[in-house]
């Protein structure tokens, strides 16, 4: 019974986590561009640089928030001017597919070869 | 003359090393002779590497690379170290350290003779190919053509203390594993040795993965207060480089635990130093070739890197060529069972191995795109931090109880102890991420984290007598390497998580309120200094009209190389980390951004007991 109620509990929070998301344009700036890379720094994300680029695209960002654009319109509004390079996170599509898949095929395949073994004995 | 003296010493000490990879049938040498050659050999590549010190502390520009990377108004301290913050010089240390390495194992080695110098030969032959480099592409003895009076100057930003060590911390971490590479190597050409060579193995890794954390700690605390970013770890490629030899280290150290419960597993151990050394010389080429771009990519030269790709392959190749060949036939039988200490140790190395492939690929997928379809990506923090936390999650869980686990069986003394621990910890994590600010991310690592210090504590109280003697330190060993991981990721989440910024325009004179503390910018210091001028704004930080502390926040500005570092003023304290970063002034007005870094000094405080708990292990019978 108790458990059932921490459970509950648990479920509760996680799922309302969303909810709390802030709608606060701020908060969405610095999100996206925390993963846009700086052009003109080595490495840098672009919320992190002072560069002039680094200016403008906040600028940039913040005003297509302002307008009312989605973060997924604003990122391809962005790769299509500067190339996919300014993305820290590359898109999920067909041409990426090896890099996010990848690690998530090597764990569930040595899941199974390990499964495998341990039920052997 | 020094830098004669250096190359000639460099050269006989090559040459020595080519008499010792002579075969015996053909060079009939008495071990002690053989020995004494290879002694030599170390002693004269040390000669050719203090020449080029010296060389540098006398600023003698007639040496072509002392004039491309010195200056006579430095430091000594940064004259010495800048004999190793170029490319030329840092191979030399490279190649010195291969030799040392053997040297000491040369004296420490209780393996029989046979084995010993199947070693020290392989150890040789790394030796040579590295020397090869360095006399035809990478040369630190060159004669200046031009007769001149003072040096270009060393890179500023290495101009720190922590940036002085960080490299030889880091080369006697990544060269040890060339000694792990050899002693793998011998162990599957000379079969029947004795298994000595596995215990040897043990203590050679250790001693590696305990400087090569030592160098990454070093660099990730460089970056934190030099580059002024608010962060220490960025996921920039070279910072992956150094993560997979040294996570692939870890691998092998957990794997040779299985030793002790008699289930060595000799194929997986040998694959894995192979695998080290591997990924080591993958690090060096994909920084020096200059393929990526990075503080540490030097003056990069195609040859070079075709030179180190050469290396790569032919090491690489040979190391598993011979794997494959000779690979040890004997049958494992793992004794696996949901879930016992060799399943979780299995599992532990599986992730691992997973992490740094993942890192891998990420690391190496621009260049492959680029080469394929010309278009250029970024693969950065963002995909790093979504696929590899969540791979090795598991394994942090794992890990608070591997420890106590038993090899025969799958059972857990006082079970429901640590069920009970873990729920009453889950439910207070809970309740405090719920009255602050919850955080899926944060509330995960509160929970790994405490819970790896909780139960590794529970652990040691439950199974051991307490005392004070050398002894108990060595039985509980892995759990304090254990507690000072779950303290390192309580760091890493909290401060990641909770960082607070705030931004100012600001000037002389004014305070600003930062939670419950204020922050008075006092005044504008400009100081010359030796080989630089620091500007430096200073700020008072007050909590209820008591100073805690000034905090010097600003820029240097080097002459010399004509090139500004941040240097941000950071007020440490056990619990936060006050951040400051100077920005531009505009009409006296002044930007700084102020981070305030939860918990950032656990991260620090979970690296020392790691580093402690391995040295701790190398001492260990």
């Amino acid at each position: 019974m108790k458990f059932q109620n921490s459970f509950k509990f648990l479920f509760f929070l996680f799922f309302s986590c969303n909810a709390f998301a802030s709608d606060n344009i701020g908060e969405q700036v610095k999100k996206l561009t925390l993963e846009l890379r700086c052009m003109t720094c080595q490495n840098q994300s672009v919320y992190d640089s002072d560069s002039d680029y680094a200016k403008d695209i906040k600028k940039l960002v913040e005003e297509k928030f302002n307008e009312g654009l989605e973060e997924k319109e604003i990122k391809d509004f962005l790769t299509e001017r500067y190339g996919e390079y300014i993305l820290f996170r590359p898109y999920f599509s067909s041409k990426n597919l090896l890099l996010w898949l990848f690690p998530f095929i090597l764990i569930i395949a040595s899941m199974l070869i390990f499964i495998k073994n341990v039920k052997k004995k | 003359m020094i830098s004669l003296i250096g190359f000639f010493s460099l050269c006989l000490s090559t040459i020595f090393c080519i008499i010792v990879l002579i075969p015996y049938s053909i060079l009939k040498i008495n071990i002690k002779y053989l020995l004494f050659i290879f002694r030599s050999s170390t002693f004269l590549v040390c000669i050719s590497f203090v020449s080029l010190i010296f060389a540098y502390v006398t600023s003698d520009f007639s040496n072509f690379n002392v004039f491309q990377n010195s200056h006579s108004d430095k430091p000594l301290i940064y004259k010495i170290t800048g004999s190793w913050g170029n490319h030329e010089g840092s191979i030399l240390l490279w190649v010195c350290m291969i030799s040392i390495y053997g040297f000491l194992y040369s004296i420490f080695s209780k393996s029989l003779n046979n084995f010993k110098i199947t070693v020290l030969k392989i150890q040789s032959a790394l030796f040579l190919i590295f020397a090869f480099f360095i006399i035809f592409t990478s040369n630190p003895f060159l004669v200046n053509s031009v007769l001149v009076e003072e040096g270009l100057g060393l890179n500023p930003i290495l101009q720190d203390p922590a940036l002085a060590i960080h490299p030889p911390m880091l080369y006697l971490g990544y060269v040890g594993f060339s000694l792990v590479f050899s002693l793998a190597i011998a162990s599957l050409l000379k079969k029947n040795s004795h298994q000595i060579w596995i215990i040897e193995i043990r203590k050679w890794s250790m001693i590696s993965w305990g400087f090569l954390t030592a160098g990454i700690a070093l660099g990730s605390y460089w970056a934190y207060y030099e580059l002024g970013w608010g962060g220490w770890w960025f996921w920039d490629p070279v910072e992956n480089i150094s993560l997979m030899p040294w996570i692939a280290g870890l691998a092998l150290v957990h794997s040779l635990l299985m030793i002790r419960g008699e289930q060595a597993i000799e194929k997986w151990i040998v694959f894995l130093a192979i695998l080290c050394f591997s990924l080591c010389i993958l690090g060096t080429f994909l920084v020096r070739s200059g393929i990526l771009t990075s503080v540490h990519s030097f003056a990069s030269d195609a040859s070079r890197g075709l030179f180190i790709l050469l290396i790569f392959f032919v090491t690489t190749g040979f190391g598993f060529l011979v794997f494959l060949i000779k690979s040890p036939s004997k049958k494992n039988d793992l004794h696996l069972l949901l879930i016992n200490k060799t399943s979780a140790l299995i599992i532990n190395n599986i992730l691992m191995i997973i992490a740094v492939l993942t890192i891998l690929l990420g690391t190496i997928y621009p260049i492959i795109v680029e080469v394929l379809t010309n278009t250029r990506v970024s693969v950065g923090g963002p995909y790093f931090n979504s696929t590899v936390l969540p791979i090795l999650l598991p394994g942090f869980l794992l890990m608070s109880i591997a420890p106590a686990l038993s090899w025969q069986t799958n059972k857990i003394k006082k079970f429901k102890l640590y069920v009970m621990c873990f729920l009453i910890l889950s439910a207070v994590v809970l309740l405090q991420s719920y009255l602050t600010d919850f955080n899926p991310w944060g509330f995960i690592g509160l929970i790994l984290g405490l819970w790896i210090i909780f139960a590794s504590i529970l652990s040691i109280v439950l199974r051991y007598k307490f005392s004070i003697t050398i002894k108990y330190i060595k039985t509980i060993n892995s759990f304090i390497a254990h507690i000072g991981v779950g303290v390192m990721i309580i760091g890493i989440t909290v401060s990641s998580i909770y960082q607070k910024e705030f931004n100012f325009n600001i000037t002389v004179g004014e305070e600003v309120i930062i939670d419950n503390e204020i922050l008075k910018f006092k005044e504008i210091k400009l100081i010359d200094e030796k080989n630089y001028q620091s500007l430096r704004a200073v700020f008072s930080l007050e909590k209820k009209d008591t100073i805690l502390s000034y905090i010097e926040a600003g820029k240097n500005y080097y002459p010399v190389s004509k090139t500004i570092t941040t240097e941000a003023g950071i007020y440490h304290d056990w619990f936060k980390d006050v951040y400051i970063t100077l920005g531009s002034e505009n009409n006296n007005v002044w930007f700084i951004r102020v981070y305030l870094n939860p918990l950032v000094s656990f991260i620090w405080i979970g690296v020392i007991i790691m580093l402690f708990s391995s040295i701790i292990a190398v001492i260990k019978k």
